[in-house]
């Protein structure tokens, strides 16, 4: 069985965000809600500087501290590693919001849900048409497209990227892309002091 | 476990998927359009089977769905019932139909062009319906106010039609190796197909550790991802360049063979700017080997001579190149670091460096033929061409290019075509055609036909002065606000707009637009959604949106060539038509159906294949003209097109690599001093009283490093304003999208103006103030955060801080728009070629706070500011 993972190629990165909105696009997030995003920072003094595009997302943790956390068992992990929260269990006391140390996981409140893309309480025929997936009080992150995954077909973020610095693959496989960007490249899991083993790794 | 038994995710859905391409910017992206069972769009994906975007779309190619169901779109035709018109006050449109719609505006249309068909004003600016900008030509009217081009392009355009017979250029990715990016965001942010070249040109980057080095004020995503950041003061860009080829003259470090055998370098040039001919009209070179002038087409010529000085018939004279040379005496980097504050070491490491990567001399065999190969090119676009000199900044780019013998060739700086409409030429106004005495024919004019010369202007955006130009709009505010000093004799009172937003776009006083806005009799516009221009309108026409509508084209793809299928996804939702049908229901009631399909099959180069000709007095559905605009590509019919989205390929070679072989390309432009004298002797011969005025000296053949006047502004004005836009913004009306609006306002760089901490703190600023910026010429209210990313002369203003409050309240508003910085005057307009000053000086002012008025409604202030997410933790 795949142990699905993702790396992040921080040279070819720009902050787009083309991912964060594919993203939306493809799970109907409602306004705010993000399942990955690209942060910048500035670093250095003029005019010695630089700026940073770093990708986030969920990292489907192998020692995933949320699911430790979670008292439902609302959050559980596939046998293909992808760490996922079944909605019918989750009763939103956000106890894994606080054990991820990634920021990751945002409750659902009513509002959210209710307020509409376009903030006027009305709900387009896209977003009525995929509202169905969200329950308000549930805890929702993202699920490496799990659906697309299992069609065979890459997760929608990394369709999109323009510059292709994400890439997802097979992590137990040592002949996948991201394996082998990982050996080559050196890739490094983001707060590994955390010891949550994250299947995401960056590469500059 | 998941208890769902339906999909949850939008592409996984029961329905089906369509070909289609997107418009979210100005250019067309192929996308695969999934459509529900219930048919809803559900996702838009990049299609992968086409090598320009490769499956990948920007993030406003990702966020067109939120546009298909935005519900301040258009939805019937309106008619305006409040008699006041002003920014943001509401226009009270009522609802009304198709033919009551359509018999107005013909009316109303009718008894303009009955009275004069200069006070119709038409603003046209759908970029992937070029044809429709060809409408005034059935008025026999050129009086457009034109909101694009000569903001971004008024000199880019004309100079890349001298230089590669082409709209616009780009760098060649594919074997590139040492990447300049001059106030241009190509491959990271904007320009050509921003989503394709971003992915081709990352590619370069990591996989063949291309180099780049990108030249701007401001930390752009570019600079960020550089290996080279040169911060530059504003407006000296010019300047940079020539410190540049100075060093590459200076050292030896240029092309000598290409010089001599493909380009007029070596023409001798008279003390008056022309080339020296015989009484043939044969231009001369100098031997350097038998030391005697010699016809430049003299199969004896032995060697020719780039320097020196010589006297032939008489006259002295000297070639192109040496007149070049004297020019770049002056322009040694140290005295170029004056302006441009960058080190002169810094330009002479890497002209070094540039000259190095060309790899002069070197050759490539690409499909039987033998090229040279030059892997070092010089690109750039608005930031750095949009100056008073612009003509000669764009000159002096492309200089850089030609003295390492990089143009037109692998790994060089490539000419770039606007819509080539068939396989086997380069189409348009992009052909490549022989010119007298060995030389490329230039092709300034890539937009339309040259405006003929009239006096009074029968433009009041004065086309007919810049014989060169392209249409600088902004000058209409000029003209009309000193009517009687251009001999206007009559008032554009009607304006027609289509998919243009002049008061967003448009440099100047926006009080002054407001007047003349107020002062137009009837406008009539044809859109989607309310905007700062159209909510002036007594009429609008809604449009169909790009999920439902037909269309064929590939707007200046880069790197490839071939046509992208637009098709409807859905119905349209609301009662629109297509701007095929508009504009065919509106020529029929002006009596000009006839004539406007006459234009449509030449603009659309149906008279190329005579089976394709449309009718006289038919109307042509957008489906039926984008089944023809197919059929001129490769034969193929919608059919064809539906089952596979496009026809895209990458450029071959032969077409692309110096289509002009055979042919010399201008480094000398005499056609700039011919422009300019037989402009001078047309006023003359029509005694224009300001013609000793006009600025006689903007028209050279060859660059200088004179600096533009923005740097001569009183001296209390310290600051050089920029505005700039990111790839989340570029090219479009994407603010008001909550998916960009989502990513685009929680990024610090668009959510306040941007000073460097040290100008800062000599002014006594601080991050978080507000200030009011002014210019001599107008001032906006903004937040101002401190970035290190700055030169320390700029203020840089993001594009998503310059919309105004109106009938969109979606659209966030900032505190005034850039433009208003700007002057709408000849002085900061280059006479050669239009092109308008985008650069302000500027001085801060802190105020206790925002004015009441600018914060109020859904404005930018009101948001919070901060990083998505908060600081990067994720390593
Ligand atoms: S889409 Fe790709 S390039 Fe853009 S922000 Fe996301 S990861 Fe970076
Ligand atoms: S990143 Fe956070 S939400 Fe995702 S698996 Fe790790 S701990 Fe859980
Ligand atoms: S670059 Fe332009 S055409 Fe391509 S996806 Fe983005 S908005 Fe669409």
């Amino acid at each position: 069985m795949a142990k699905w993972g993702m790396v992040f190629d921080l040279r070819r990165c720009i902050g787009c965000n083309a991912c964060a909105v594919a993203c939306k696009q493809e799970n109907s997030l409602p306004d705010g809600v993000f399942f990955t995003k690209t942060l910048s920072e500035e670093v250095g003094e003029y005019p010695d500087v630089t700026r940073s595009y770093v990708p986030t997302i969920c990292n489907h943790c192998e020692d995933a501290p949320c699911e430790r956390a979670c008292p439902t068992g609302a959050t559980y992990t596939r046998p293909d590693g992808i760490v996922m929260v079944d909605r019918d269990k989750c009763i939103g006391c956000g106890t894994c919001i606080v054990a991820c140390p990634y920021d990751q996981r945002t409750r659902l409140e009513p509002e959210m849900l209710n307020k509409g893309l376009f903030g006027d309480g009305r709900l387009t025929p896209f977003e009525e048409q995929g509202i169905g997936r969200f329950t308000a009080g549930t805890v929702v992150k993202c699920t490496f497209c799990h659906e697309r995954v299992d069609a065979g077909l890459l997760p929608a973020c990394v369709a999109t990227c323009p510059t292709e610095a994400r890439i997802f693959g097979d992590l137990d496989d040592p002949h996948s892309r991201p394996r082998q960007l990982i050996l080559e490249r050196r890739g490094r899991q983001p707060l590994p002091e955390k010891n949550t083993n994250p299947r995401v790794f960056y590469i500059d | 476990m998941e208890t769902l038994t339906q999909p949850v995710q939008n592409s996984m859905k029961p329905g089906k998927w369509l070909n289609s391409s997107c418009k979210m910017c100005i250019h067309s992206c192929t996308t695969r359009i999934h459509v529900s069972e219930d048919g809803v769009i559900n996702k838009i994906e990049g299609n992968p089977t086409s090598p320009s975007n490769n499956g990948r779309l920007c993030p406003k190619g990702n966020a067109a769905i939120l546009r298909h169901y935005d519900p301040a779109r258009f939805r019937t035709p309106l008619r305006r019932t409040n008699p006041e018109k002003g920014p943001g006050v509401d226009p009270k449109w009522v609802p009304i139909g198709w033919d009551e719609a359509l018999d107005l505006v013909g009316r109303e249309l009718k008894k303009t062009l009955d009275e004069d068909p200069r006070k119709l004003m038409p603003a046209i600016n759908d970029f992937q319906k070029l044809f429709l900008w060809a409408w005034p030509a059935a008025l026999g009217n050129a009086n457009y106010l034109s909101s694009v081009g000569n903001f971004c392009g008024g000199g880019y355009h004309p100079m890349n039609g001298f230089i590669h017979a082409a709209f616009a250029a780009a760098n060649d990715v594919n074997y590139c190796n040492y990447w300049i990016n001059n106030g241009g965001g190509d491959g990271f942010s904007s320009h050509l197909h921003t989503a394709a070249q971003a992915n081709h040109v990352a590619k370069a980057r990591v996989e063949r550790n291309m180099r780049v080095v990108v030249v701007e004020p401001r930390l752009s995503i570019g600079a960020a991802k550089a290996n080279e950041w040169v911060p530059i003061r504003p407006a000296t860009d010019r300047q940079f360049a020539l410190g540049l080829a100075h060093v590459l003259v200076a050292e030896k470090l240029y092309d000598a063979k290409f010089l001599k055998k493909d380009t007029n370098a070596p023409y001798l040039v008279g003390p008056d700017g022309y080339f020296v001919r015989n009484g043939e009209g044969k231009i001369y070179v100098w031997d350097a080997v038998d030391k005697r002038a010699r016809l430049w087409d003299d199969p004896e010529i032995k060697d020719f001579a780039l320097e020196g000085t010589y006297t032939v018939d008489g006259k002295p004279c000297r070639p192109a190149f040496q007149k070049f040379k004297d020019i770049l005496a002056d322009c040694a980097p140290e005295q170029m670091e004056k302006l441009t504050t960058v080190p002169a070491a810094t330009t002479r490491r890497i002209a070094r460096e540039f000259a190095k990567a060309a790899q002069i001399g070197s050759f490539i065999e690409i499909d039987g033929r033998v090229l040279p190969l030059r892997p070092a090119a010089y690109n750039y676009y608005r930031g750095a061409q949009g100056h008073k000199y612009s003509a000669m900044a764009n000159h002096a780019f492309k200089l850089v290019n030609f003295l390492v013998g990089a143009i037109d060739t692998p790994g060089g700086h490539v000419g770039v075509t606007l819509d080539d409409q068939m396989q086997d030429i380069r189409g348009g106004f992009g052909t490549i055609q022989a010119g007298e005495n060995g030389m490329l024919q230039t092709m300034p004019h890539q937009l339309h036909p040259e405006v003929p010369f009239s006096w009074p202007p029968n433009e009041t955006h004065l086309m007919g002065f810049f014989p060169i130009g392209v249409d600088p709009g902004h000058l209409t505010q000029h003209t009309l606000a000193n009517a009687d000093k251009f001999g206007l004799d009559y008032r554009p009172d009607t304006l027609l707009m289509c998919h243009s937003n002049p008061l967003w776009n448009l440099p100047g006083d926006r009080e002054q637009w407001y007047a003349m806005l107020r002062d137009m009799r009837f406008i009539v516009a044809i859109d989607i959604l309310p905007n700062e221009s159209n909510e002036w309108a007594d009429v609008i026409l809604p449009s169909h949106d790009l999920l439902e509508s037909w269309n064929m084209t590939m707007i200046e793809p880069p790197h490839h060539e071939g046509m992208c299928l637009r098709q409807p996804a859905t119905p349209p939702l609301y009662d629109t038509k297509s701007e095929e049908e508009i504009f065919y229901e509106i020529s029929e009631r002006l009596g000009l159906l006839e004539t406007w399909n006459g234009i449509l099959n030449f603009v659309n180069g149906f008279h190329q294949k005579p089976e394709l000709l449309l009718e006289p007095t038919r109307k042509y559905s957008d489906r039926e003209i984008a089944e023809r605009k197919g059929k001129l590509w490769n034969g193929q019919d919608l059919d064809w097109y539906v089952e596979h989205g496009h026809a895209v390929t990458p450029r071959r070679p032969e077409k692309w690599y110096r289509p002009w072989e055979g042919l010399r390309l201008h480094f000398y432009l005499e056609d700039i001093v011919r422009a300019r004298d037989t402009l001078r002797q047309k006023m003359e011969v029509a005694d224009v009283p300001f013609r000793h005025e006009w600025e006689w000296g903007d028209y050279q053949p060859l660059p200088t490093a004179v600096p533009d006047p923005v740097h001569h502004e009183r001296a209390d004005f310290d600051l050089y304003a920029i505005t700039f836009k990111d790839i989340q913004i570029n090219f479009g009306e994407s603010i008001g999208n909550p998916w960009i609006n989502d990513i685009v306002f929680k990024d610090p760089v668009h959510t306040a103006v941007l000073l460097n901490p040290k100008a800062a703190r000599e002014r006594r600023l601080d991050e978080g103030d507000i200030v009011r910026i002014e210019s001599p010429y107008g001032s906006i209210v903004a937040k101002l955060a401190l970035s290190e990313g700055v030169h320390p002369d700029a203020v840089c203003v993001s594009n998503a801080l310059s919309r105004v409050a109106t009938q969109n309240t979606g659209v966030r508003h900032g505190g005034g728009n850039f433009n208003q910085l700007l002057p709408a005057n000849l002085r900061h307009t280059d006479a050669c070629s239009g092109q308008p000053e985008t650069v302000a000086k500027v001085k801060l002012t802190k105020i206790a706070s925002v004015p009441e008025a600018v914060a109020a409604g859904n404005s930018v202030f009101g948001q919070r500011s901060g990083r998505i997410g908060g600081k990067g933790r994720a390593h």
